[in-house]
């Protein structure tokens, strides 16, 4: 990271975030204390064993739920349990297969009441980035699942609001296609900075984007640990083979291991 | 493209129509070789020879009937449809109602008839009350089972986006149900005939339920082979009619079956 990002304001700030679910006799804490920052043009990596409430998480966030106790604060104002503020990429590409995909990738815009001409001028563009063009007036079941996800990429990157908040967004995908995209991803953003809070289970795809990671510890988990990832930017794929990027990774690598085997033997997670 | 559509239609078109002549034939030759009397069961020749000799009087029955199956289902889809939103966008009203509704079902409708007589007369409105009550069930109930089957990761991310409840209803949930909406159609759209014809026999001065009470206490069995013939393809012209406007408005390789049938994977 460098002094420019450091100076960065504060897009989104999370302290003390708690959450259960179950009702009052026999509560089940899913989130214990997550405490984060996202500075502006900062890409933050979320990353724990499976069950450890990342959707949770983003449900906050998005406003779909509100924590027990503990703050949300976007651009410094507390948003608890207000949704609308943020650019959201799910797991599932999730297009709507009545839409063409330009209708679809507009989508986010369309909602937030922008005029539909400067929309669809701003879509055609980074359609073209996405190697999307020709396919403006295709249907999304004509197009492969990369593309498919790199559609549903472009329309959280079109949204009105600066943060997005991407939701394992490469989770489905075949570890050929994941890298590149991956790759494809990296350049987007380098390109137009955006504030961004990926969630993710898959290390190296964590180091090879962030400025900053969060390791969730298993439920009801905590953001246990932040780590600032060194790599200059512009960076390349060429970094994961550096013996730098494979201490991290192997440092990461048992956090996780070690989060997981505390979290087996719990009943099963809460996950949507 | 059009060419192999055509030809697969073609190979899947020929085994039932070769289906058809041959019972016709069968029919045709058991009349003839046992010597049935018309009056019980005429022959498909005498059935064809006597719809074209009073094919005018059966086409004023025909286009009456038409034009109260259309209107019929015209209400009762739409107060279905109108139903199946309120019942959606209010959920304390369909879990009071939805019950309900479907507790109404055990209610024979053409058990109706007689009484809608008796209240409304003989005039058009007894006889659009039994189709839209007809027609109005599977409609409103398919298109809520649509509503209710919605997408929960575009649900959920229309919610995360900020979307509001309209916007969610518009933009997701309507155009969503829009292929199980269409298959409550289809099937309102030969309830709407039969729905027609009943009320016609029980009272009426005109269309083609009338017609066969007339024909029937004249043991014309040929004329009302006839009516019968004309109420089926009454019934399947509605039906690709509801099938052709499912084709302009449903897009994106969703229409025929309700289910998403793992395309959007």
């Amino acid at each position: 990271m460098n002094d420019r990002e450091k100076e960065a304001p504060v897009k989104l700030e999370l302290s003390g975030l708690r959450k259960s679910f179950g009702g009052k006799r026999k509560p089940l804490p899913v989130i214990g204390g997550v405490s984060l920052q996202v500075r502006k043009g900062e890409f933050v990596s979320l990353i724990g064993p499976s069950g450890s409430g990342k959707s949770t998480l983003f449900h906050l966030i998005g406003g779909l739920l509100k924590p027990d106790s503990g703050e949300i604060r976007l651009d410094g104002r507390v948003i608890n349990g207000e949704r609308g503020h943020i650019g959201y990429m799910p797991q599932q590409p999730a297009l709507f297969p009545w839409r063409t995909i330009e209708d679809n990738v507009v989508l986010d815009r369309e909602v937030n009441g922008a005029p539909r001409r400067e929309s669809l001028e701003e879509a055609r563009r980074w359609m073209e980035r996405a190697g999307l063009a020709g396919f403006e007036k295709a249907y999304p079941h004509t197009l492969s699942g990369g593309m498919q996800q790199r559609a549903a990429f472009v329309r959280s990157l079109l949204s009105p609001h600066e943060l997005m908040c991407l939701d394992e967004p490469f989770s489905a995908l075949d570890a050929f296609t994941r890298s590149e995209m991956q790759a494809w991803l990296l350049d987007i953003w380098e390109e137009t900075r955006r504030s961004v809070l990926f969630v993710t289970h898959h290390i190296e795809e964590a180091l090879l984007l962030s400025d900053t990671i969060y390791v969730l510890s298993g439920r009801p988990s905590e953001a246990m640990r932040r780590i600032e990832v060194p790599f200059p930017r512009p960076r390349r794929e060429e970094i994961t083979e550096t013996p730098e990027f494979l201490s991290l990774r192997r440092e990461l690598t048992n956090l996780m291991k070690e989060e997981q085997r505390k979290s087996t033997g719990m009943p099963s997670a809460r996950q949507n | 493209m059009t060419r192999s559509t055509l030809n697969q239609w073609f190979r899947s078109a020929w085994p039932p129509f070769v289906a058809v002549l041959l019972f016709l034939t069968a029919w045709e030759a058991a009349v003839r070789f046992f010597g049935i009397e018309a009056w019980i069961l005429p022959s498909p020749s005498v059935i064809a020879q006597e719809a074209s000799s009073s094919a005018s009087s059966l086409w004023m029955h025909t286009l009456s009937t038409l034009q109260l199956t259309l209107i019929g289902f015209a209400i009762g889809s739409t107060f279905g449809l109108l139903v199946a939103c309120a019942l959606h966008l209010v959920p304390l009203l369909k879990s009071a109602l939805y019950p309900l509704l479907i507790l109404s079902q055990n209610v024979p409708t053409i058990a109706l008839a007689p009484l809608l007589m008796i209240w409304f007369g003989f005039g058009l409105l007894p006889k659009i009350i039994v189709i839209t009550l007809v027609c109005f069930f599977p409609v409103a109930v398919s298109t809520m089972d649509g509503f209710a089957q919605t997408d929960r990761t575009m649900l959920n991310y229309m919610r995360m986006i900020g979307a509001k409840r309209t916007q969610i209803f518009r933009k997701l949930e309507f155009p969503h149900a829009l292929p199980s909406m269409f298959s409550g159609l289809r099937i309102a759209a030969t309830y709407s005939v039969m729905g027609a014809v009943i009320a016609e026999w029980i009272g009426a001065q005109k269309g083609i339920g009338y017609y066969m009470i007339l024909q029937k206490s004249a043991f014309r069995t040929d004329r009302i082979f006839a009516a019968i013939i004309i109420i089926v393809v009454l019934s399947l012209l509605l039906f690709l009619l509801v099938t052709l406007i499912e084709r302009l408005v449903v897009r994106g390789g969703r229409r025929g079956a309700s289910s998403e049938g793992g395309e959007s994977r």
